[in-house]
């Protein structure tokens, strides 16, 4: 890797299973997670631009890595200027973005998250789209379309032209269903894994749901995947869309609702129960792409065991060696790693931008 | 060394204004024409006879030297039309030599994020032509992207009420391409997009 923020430098060789960055604050220990996860998904899970992800004194950035999965070894390099980001695999640079992906699955799990349950909506809808595209490499494609789709229907609401609505509204509720149904297919995915797991960090047998909500479209079939009675929802709204200049309903207002029996985890449970749920989620997320690929996925976990008491950190540390997943994973003190072991980890010490190992 | 407002200069300038040509690409292209005057004249003399002798079909919009062009003069299939957005497209599918119809070309696709308006497009002159009546099925080949498959459907909308048959090119996996090669989503759209046989 070379001049990626505040890493000039670097070269690493992780081993098979657990990877430990450790270092005082602000050394680059998170910066070398967010490299490997660009590296998968070209995207920065900071949602940084590359103005951000280059070092300050550079005008590009490199990461190169090799994936060695079942004996095949494949060599994927991105490089970082201007506002480009052009990957090369094996050699070949890459047209189609939806060329490269589903060639490695990776999940992220950052403190974020462990808030999301009590943050705005768009923190939790931003961790279903990165969920649900780490298990449905087509979903990524949905996504862009509907965003478009929607950013075209919202110019067109603004200037007042009639013309092409009907057009716009059909194609967007066409678009609408499809990505509310493969956020419903992967939810539906997670579902036992969720509850299973919650009972078994939490050791109770509370009740768990998760209930995707679609403001205003709940009545309209949205999730059985009406588009005709979509269109007339949106029809209906339609005097109010032009007054505001927008699209009022659809997949980038909805949100996910998480309840511990029947009652909504945002609003009554504490903050152990939360971070307990979202442990739960996780666990379900990787054991579900487990399911689907057949292989687990790589884990990156940024500095969670801050924010999780010793129980939860050795009950999740557990389920991980369990699975024998490769597992990156920051930290500021290595006494914070709750695992049986740290014999079979690889250890990086991050010193201004520096690996020492 | 040269002045940028040199005639050396202006050159890069006018390069630069191509597709896909940014400052390094300007400056080779100019160092090579440089390196051979004969070509540049042919260069120059064939650019100049282009703007002045190749214009736009009356009929079907595609570009053509003679108005109405060979296509839409020659011994084709009247019954189908095959609507594109830009003429390459024509070409494209010309050199596919699967398509024995008549063309329109849209000069473009709707976008209300570049404030492109049906009636900036040639949906009038489309719908004039399917008027007279010879036309029994509208091929629709505008491009697989957000616009081209929202003018697709606008022109189905527009198309059908005529009792024409509308029918829409089949997209799907690369020809000669393993399917483990192909990417994840397009084998997803293929697969939802499958057809009889
Ligand atoms: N583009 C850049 N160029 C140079 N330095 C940068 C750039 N972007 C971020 N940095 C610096 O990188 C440093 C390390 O950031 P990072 O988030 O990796 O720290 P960390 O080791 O994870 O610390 P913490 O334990 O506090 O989470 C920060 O001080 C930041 O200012
Ligand atoms: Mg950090
Ligand atoms: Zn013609």
């Amino acid at each position: 890797m070379q001049n990626f923020r505040n890493i000039r430098l670097a070269d690493i060789e992780p081993g098979d299973s657990f990877n430990i960055f450790f270092g005082y604050n602000a050394q680059g220990k998170t910066n070398l997670l967010e490299s490997i996860y660009l590296l998968a998904t070209l995207k920065s899970f900071r949602h940084a631009r590359n103005r951000e992800l280059i070092n300050w004194d550079s005008s590009q950035a490199r990461i190169s890595g090799v994936l060695e999965r079942d004996g095949v070894v494949r060599d994927i390099e991105l490089a970082l200027c201007g506002e480009g980001r052009k990957v090369r695999l094996d050699g070949k640079s890459l047209h189609r973005l939806s060329d490269f992906f589903g060639t490695l699955n990776m999940v992220v799990f950052s403190p974020d998250e462990l808030t999301m349950v009590r943050g705005m909506p768009d923190a939790r809808r931003r961790y279903l789209d990165r969920a649900v595209f780490s298990s449905d490499p087509g979903y990524l494609l949905v996504h862009h379309e509907y965003a478009k789709i929607l950013k075209h229907r919202n110019a067109l609401l603004r200037s007042g032209e009639d013309g092409q609505l009907e057009t716009w509204t059909e194609r967007f509720a066409l678009a609408a269903v499809e990505l509310v149904h493969r956020r419903l297919a992967f939810l539906e995915g997670i579902r036992e894994g969720v509850q299973a797991f919650y009972r078994e960090i939490s050791g109770s047998d509370a009740e768990v749901r998760l209930s995707y909500r679609t403001p205003r479209l709940e009545q309209a079939g949205m999730a059985s995947g009406d588009v005709g009675n979509v269109i007339k929802a949106l029809q209906q709204s339609a005097m109010e869309e032009r007054r505001r200049g927008m699209t009022l309903l659809g997949p980038h207002r909805d949100d996910i609702e998480f309840l511990l029996n029947g009652h909504p985890l945002k609003l009554t449970g504490s903050q152990g129960e939360q971070r307990s749920f979202v442990l739960a989620l996780k666990m379900a997320e990787i054991a579900h792409i487990r399911r689907r690929f057949g292989i687990a996925p790589i884990l990156l976990l940024d500095d969670i065991s801050s924010e999780l008491d010793e129980h939860r950190n050795r009950n999740f540390m557990e389920f991980l060696s369990t699975h024998s997943m490769q597992v990156f994973i920051t930290t500021t003190d290595l006494a914070n790693i709750r695992l049986a072991s740290l014999a079979g980890c690889r250890k990086f010490r991050l010193e201004g931008g520096q690996i020492l190992q | 060394m040269l002045h940028f407002s040199s005639s050396f200069g202006r050159l890069l300038l006018e390069l630069k204004k191509l597709p896909g040509v940014g400052e390094k690409t300007a400056l080779r292209l100019a160092f090579h024409l440089l390196k051979s005057p004969a070509n540049v004249r042919a260069l120059a003399e064939s650019l100049l006879e282009v703007v002045s002798r190749v214009r736009f079909c009356s009929t079907c919009f595609c570009i053509t030297e003679d108005d109405p062009c060979a296509i839409c003069t020659g011994d084709r299939d009247d019954a189908t039309l095959c609507v594109v957005e830009e003429p390459q497209d024509v070409l494209a599918i010309e050199r596919s030599q699967a398509f024995r119809g008549r063309y329109h070309v849209l000069q473009g696709a709707l976008s209300p994020l570049s404030g492109i308006t049906p009636s900036q497009l040639r949906i009038d002159e489309l719908m004039r032509r399917l008027e007279q009546g010879t036309v029994g099925e509208v091929v629709i080949a505008t491009n697989f992207s957000v616009e081209g498959e929202a003018t697709a459907l606008y022109l189905t909308r527009l198309i059908k009420p005529l009792g024409i048959r509308v029918t829409r090119l089949a997209h799907g996996i690369p020809i000669g391409s393993d399917l483990e090669y192909v990417d994840a989503a397009t084998v997803q759209r293929a697969v939802l997009g499958r057809s009889e046989l």
